[in-house]
């Protein structure tokens, strides 16, 4: 068990997939405008990023390697990743319906979500288990929906805030992700 | 397939090695297909299996109902509560509908059929109507009414459609005089021609006698005679005024105007809403009184002021005309002006 401990802080907080690994920065910055529609793409991405480990490690270890087909790999996962957002994307229309309105074209997007095919190629990478796997995906998920609720916060924060005009949108957003980021680097240190 | 391959590898390439390698790409191609396939099944699957909630639901749920829009099932009307039907809320709200829109709507939900909460139908069908001698024109009962059965204007007489009311008695509540009555229709036909006028007196139920009746026991709030400035009234009124600082006011017609006195419809809510039974009503219409007679006055006082400019710019005509009476020299070149003059008209008179 404290290997899982171990997968999961490590995901989470020192290979943050946002803030040190830089993946998944399309919605990290296209879908923070607000809290609860931040708080809306991250639960949609946790359940894909999740699934999406397991389901990747199952065609992985299963049908690519069994029939020598490890270069097909990026494609078997992309045709997994766009079935599970699909999926997530009809559990959201029938049960929130409001959500989907909010959420729009970012759900579409969470297939192309580096973070989710990078996860599943890394999984594979550094020869996960299948539990570690699914390990590692939730881990993942959990690291980017924090920096994605943290940021979307803070920008609802700078929305109010005296900003010099020359920093104001985008330049402040990307110089708070910076700074972020800088900080994430910090847990580097106590690996 | 031999002969395919030698087509492409000609100069005594290995054929063995081809064959393997066109069976690689075959076998890729197979399960990439084969994984793509059953992604598009299950995804197939799930979206049948879903129920989607939007639009198609709502509206086959809105036709079953009876669309008499009486709000009896607490919602403002029926494709509120259809929309919250297929939320999850209970689909035995709707008395009109009676127990045969409940089965309807277990059969099209898939739930089990429930027994029709607070049925009314044995009950007699009920309308209302307004006294015109007490309305007030004061436009509350309109946007209270669900199924908009009520015409009037402001300052004007309202009536009630009554083909088209539903019995809700939902305009009986914000009426400030209570001069709606529920009215018992004796059958549908009777409601249908609007022969209402055959309905027997003592069948009409006045909702001022129940709320006396039901006043009565309450203890009188004890009688204050100055405004303690709660803002109670304020909220109240529908003409958006403010009542209290009308009151506050009193005595100063120019700041009373300055406040809209004018667009007091004196509707008496600010009366009822009053702690201190301050009778705001009546000094207000008093204040419109002594507006209404100072206007009468200012446009008396204006006429005067009209004429006597008149009567001092015809004094000082006439005093000019005496003053500038000529002297003897000049007075042989007006008399030849006027000689012209007068030859001017007579040149000018047959032409006229």
């Amino acid at each position: 068990m404290p290997d899982t401990l171990t997968i999961l802080f490590s995901t989470i907080f020192i290979n943050n997939f946002v803030m040190v690994q830089f993946l998944g920065l399309c919605p990290f910055m296209g879908a923070s405008q607000k809290f609860d529609s931040a708080v809306g793409m991250a639960a949609a991405t946790t359940f894909v990023l999740t699934f999406a480990s397991a389901a990747s490690y199952l065609v992985e270890a299963y049908l690519l390697v069994p029939l020598n087909l490890e270069y097909l790999r990026i494609i078997a996962f992309i045709v997994i990743i766009a079935a599970l957002v699909q999926f997530a994307e009809m559990v959201i229309k029938s049960t929130q319906p409001l959500l989907h309105q909010v959420l729009g074209i970012f759900i579409p997007l969470i297939t192309t979500n580096c973070a989710v095919l990078g996860v599943a190629l890394l999984n594979v990478r550094q020869a996960h288990s299948f539990y570690e796997s699914i390990i590692f995906g939730f881990g993942a998920a959990l690291g980017f929906s924090l920096m994605l609720i943290i940021f979307a916060s803070i920008r609802e924060r700078l929305e109010t805030a005296n900003t010099p005009l020359p920093f104001r949108g985008a330049a402040i957003h990307m110089i708070t992700a910076g700074l972020l980021s800088l900080g994430f680097m910090g847990f580097t240190g106590m690996d | 397939m031999d002969a395919i391959l030698s087509l492409f590898f000609e100069h005594g390439a290995s054929y063995d090695s081809a064959y393997l390698d066109i069976l690689q790409v075959l076998t890729g191609m197979i399960a990439i297909v084969t994984l793509g396939g059953a992604t598009a099944f299950m995804l197939t699957y799930f979206s049948r299996s879903f129920p989607s909630n939007s639009g198609p639901v709502v509206e086959q749920v809105n036709l079953l109902l009876p669309q008499t829009q009486c709000a009896q099932c607490g919602f403002p009307g029926c494709l509120p509560y259809a929309e919250a039907i297929v939320a999850g809320d209970n689909i035995n709200l709707c008395p009109p509908g009676g127990q045969e829109t409940v089965d309807a709507l277990a059969k099209l939900l898939g739930r089990s059929s429930l027994s029709l909460e607070n049925d009314t139908r044995d009950e007699p069908r009920t309308i209302v109507r307004i006294r015109e001698s007490e309305c007030i024109g004061c436009t509350l009962c309109l946007p209270a009414c669900p199924v908009d059965a009520i015409i009037g204007a402001p300052q004007r007489l309202h009536s009630v459609i009554e083909q088209t009311c539903t019995g809700c008695d939902l305009c009986l509540e914000p009426c400030p005089v209570d001069c709606i009555d529920i009215i018992v229709v004796k059958d549908e036909i009777a409601s249908d021609n609007a022969v209402l006028n055959k309905v027997a007196p003592d069948q009409i139920v006045t909702k001022k006698a129940a709320k006396q009746a039901k006043a009565l026991p309450e203890q009188p709030l004890p009688t204050m005679t100055e405004c303690i400035r709660c803002d109670a009234c304020e909220t109240k009124c529908p003409k958006d005024l403010a009542p209290q600082a009308l009151y506050w006011a009193k005595g100063s017609l120019d700041m009373l105007q300055e406040l809209r006195i004018d667009d007091c419809i004196e509707c008496k809510l600010c009366d009822r809403a009053c702690p201190s039974n301050l009778p705001l009503t009546q000094i207000f219409i008093d204040e419109k009184a002594r507006i209404q007679q100072r206007k009468v006055e200012l446009a008396e006082a204006e006429r005067l002021q009209v004429r006597y400019e008149k009567h001092a710019a015809r004094v000082l005509t006439q005093s000019k005309k005496l003053r500038s009476r000529p002297n003897k020299s000049d007075r042989s070149a007006i008399l030849q002006s006027l000689m012209k003059e007068s030859t001017d008209t007579s040149v000018q008179d047959p032409s006229e």
